[in-house]
């Protein structure tokens, strides 16, 4: 009986086995983040590529080296077609809603020559980085023609400076703000009407004291021969709502390749204290060619070395990584641009053609809205959804991290340690020993000095006690021998 | 009993160096087994600060602790710093034995127990804000090890201020020598051991 009934749960237990859901085993690559320590942790997928389509199948014909990707705010996608000179509008069911392949400038028919940038802004006029032509093109949202900007002219730029525009953005105000090959100053500044205002958020020269000896000990031949110290360009751009300015720059020395820049051009960047968004750490770092901006501070820095993306919340901590160079479906050959809407998220790859579409997995939506609800200050409403990414990974650091701050707000200091502790947040655990601490004393004070003041006393007792009796002693042995 | 009081005396040496040292070296006071003790103390302290300091102040990756680690950071360069000093003082007219030099050494160990075990208790109630007196007594302990060391050594082998200082910096010199020599032999006798293993080889693959 007892076998019968054993074999029929074994045989119940295999058929739920073989019936369970389809695991993220799936995806080409591998999910992970890094522990403070710097190592590499297995992680749930977080993203899955679940679609990706090229010209041919839109019926358009192929695109030829697409530059750049905009997900709009109504949801439409632009693609800019470098190679075709067009910008494909795509809507949210990957229909073409327009092509725009020219426009009449001032009555005559143009077209973009190679443009690398682009950007739409809210009320959905396009901004066009037009690297050959050397312009800016601004389109409106029917793409009709309404100004074009060309280099800026200003006495401190010198004559013989050539202007080939990548990346634009516009922030609210309408300024705009220009990336251009070869400038190492920053970021070109344009107001509103297109005037140019100045250079902003410039890239520290790197100090090296080595090279500074060789620099004194060679001599003049050898010094031109040498590595001109020049800030590093600037290589994209993208803008939050509240006009900070994310930079990224493809120097794979650089400890700071991702900067925030406030209106002012000073980088305001948060870093989580031991790793900042650096990428991967490994000896071939990772080079960062795109980012991307969604809600709450989150950002995505999409790597070209290894063809990944890093998405960091505010405070600059990895929340998760996807995607790869491959060949199979998800992975890119020569990813140029990402994008994101929503739960989903758009690559762009140059070689290919192709567009890919991510979407946010259980995990990764788990992620997503946690850290939301836990940088706009909701902790208790956070701490239940880390409690959930938790149950799908116990390696995640910031889960720990969150539940712990839930929990030392809500008064349980000593739960709230051993959180922050698995989360190797310390500043935080250090609040919360100070709480428990005295929240400690304040119960055991009483306890404690019942014992200790006995104690003392009593030791106080017998050593006197005893000082006592070998002064007798003494007193005896002086008495005898005299 | 007498392991008790010998035990007590090596806390006389860390509280009253001249004394100490001068009726460790004259009056045979000194145990070669309890500055082995002490040693054998110093390493189990270590061993157990690094697993249980306070977390505001251990910096440890808990899956990189190896105890063995201790013999490497601790035992060998005691062994080291004996073996370099005798040999440097047998040269600079020392009057101190080996054996001597070990005990000194030994005992000149004590603080660190004295001071590490009780700051690695209070390390577990502090805050980050206080975490600079936990640092400012591990300081402490180094500095008054340094100041037995010398003390011990000045003692031992009845040498002036200047001439102590020399000698301990120059006894960390000759530990760097001794290493180099030590890797250099390593390496040779490796590749001896290579070159006999390629021959054997080739002469069982031909026979």
């Amino acid at each position: 009986m007892i076998i019968k009934r054993a074999i029929l749960l074994l045989a119940a237990v295999l058929l739920f086995a073989c019936l369970s859901p389809k695991l993220a085993y799936a995806s080409p690559y591998e999910g992970y983040t890094y522990s403070y320590w710097g190592e590499a942790v297995h992680s749930p997928i977080a993203y899955l590529p679940s679609k990706s389509i090229t010209g041919q199948q839109l019926g358009i014909g192929p695109w030829r080296s697409p530059a750049d990707l905009f997900a709009g705010l109504d949801g439409h996608l632009y693609v800019l077609d470098s190679g075709n000179g067009r910008i494909v509008v795509l809507d949210s069911n990957w229909e073409v809603v327009r092509q725009i392949k020219g426009f009449q400038n001032n009555g005559k028919q143009d077209g973009f020559n190679n443009p690398e940038g682009l950007f739409v802004t809210e009320s959905g006029h396009i901004f066009v980085a037009d690297t050959e032509n050397r312009r800016v093109i601004e389109l409106d949202s029917s793409g009709a023609f309404v100004r074009e900007i060309f280099a800026p002219k200003s006495e401190v730029i010198s004559s013989n400076f050539e202007y080939f525009p990548r990346k634009v953005i516009v922030d609210k105000a309408g300024r705009i703000y220009v990336v251009a090959r070869g400038v190492f100053e920053g970021i070109i500044e344009f107001d509103s009407e297109g005037g140019f205002t100045g250079y902003m958020g410039t890239n520290r020269v790197r100090f090296d004291p080595v090279d500074l000896f060789w620099k004194t000990v060679s001599t003049k031949e050898q010094r031109e021969k040498l590595i001109r110290f020049v800030p590093i360009e600037f290589n994209n751009v993208d803008v939050d709502r509240d006009g900070f300015i994310f930079t990224t720059t493809a120097d794979k020395q650089t400890l700071a390749p991702v900067k925030k820049l406030n209106p002012a051009g000073i980088d305001v960047i948060r870093l989580n204290g031991n790793i900042g968004p650096v990428g991967d750490l490994s000896s071939n770092r990772s080079a960062f060619i795109d980012i991307d901006v969604s809600g709450n501070g989150v950002y995505r820095t999409l790597d070209s070395t290894r063809g990944r993306i890093f998405t960091y919340n505010e405070d600059g901590s990895l929340l998760y990584v996807f995607g790869k160079l491959g060949n199979q479906q998800g992975t890119f050959k020569n990813p140029v641009a990402v994008e994101s809407y929503g739960n989903r998220v758009f690559v762009l790859d140059r070689d290919q053609g192709k567009i890919t579409e991510f979407t946010a997995t259980k995990f990764g939506s788990l992620v997503n809205e946690a850290n939301g609800l836990y940088s706009i200050g909701k902790h208790d409403d956070a701490a239940k959804l880390w409690k959930e990414v938790l149950r799908l990974d116990a390696n995640y650091e910031m889960a720990y991290i969150g539940m712990g701050k839930s929990m030392l707000r809500q008064g349980e200091y000593r739960q709230a340690m051993t959180f922050l502790k698995l989360g190797n947040d310390r500043v935080y655990y250090s609040k919360a020993l100070t709480k428990y601490r005295r929240e400690f004393m304040r119960e055991h004070f009483g306890i404690y000095m019942t014992v200790l003041i006995p104690l003392i006393l009593i030791v106080i007792v017998v050593r006197r006690s005893m000082r006592h009796r070998k002064g007798e002693l003494k007193q005896d042995a002086v008495s005898q021998g005299g | 009993m007498r392991f008790l009081k010998e035990a007590r005396y090596s806390l006389h040496v860390a509280f009253h160096p001249f004394d100490g040292f001068w009726d460790l070296k004259y009056e045979n006071k000194g145990k070669l087994r309890i500055a082995l003790v002490i040693l054998l103390a110093v390493t189990v302290t270590m061993i157990l600060k690094r697993q249980y300091a306070g977390y505001v102040v251990n910096f440890n990756h808990p899956l990189e602790l190896n105890s063995f680690d201790e013999l490497k950071y601790i035992v060998l360069p005691f062994l080291l710093w004996c073996v370099a000093n005798w040999s440097l003082t047998t040269l600079m007219d020392g009057e101190g034995k080996f054996q001597e030099i070990v005990i000194a050494t030994g005992y000149a160990m004590l603080p660190l127990i004295l001071i590490y075990l009780p700051n690695m208790l209070l390390s577990n109630v502090i805050t980050l804000r206080e975490a600079s007196f936990y640092y400012l007594l591990e300081f402490a302990a180094t500095l008054w090890f340094v100041w037995l060391l010398f003390i011990g050594t000045m003692t031992v082998h009845q040498y002036t201020v200047t001439k102590t200082i020399m000698t301990m910096l120059l006894t960390v010199v000759v530990m760097g020598v001794i290493i180099f020599l030590g890797l250099l032999f390593f390496s040779l006798i490796q590749q001896i051991v290579s070159f006999v293993y390629t021959i054997y080889q080739e002469l069982s693959l031909r026979a």
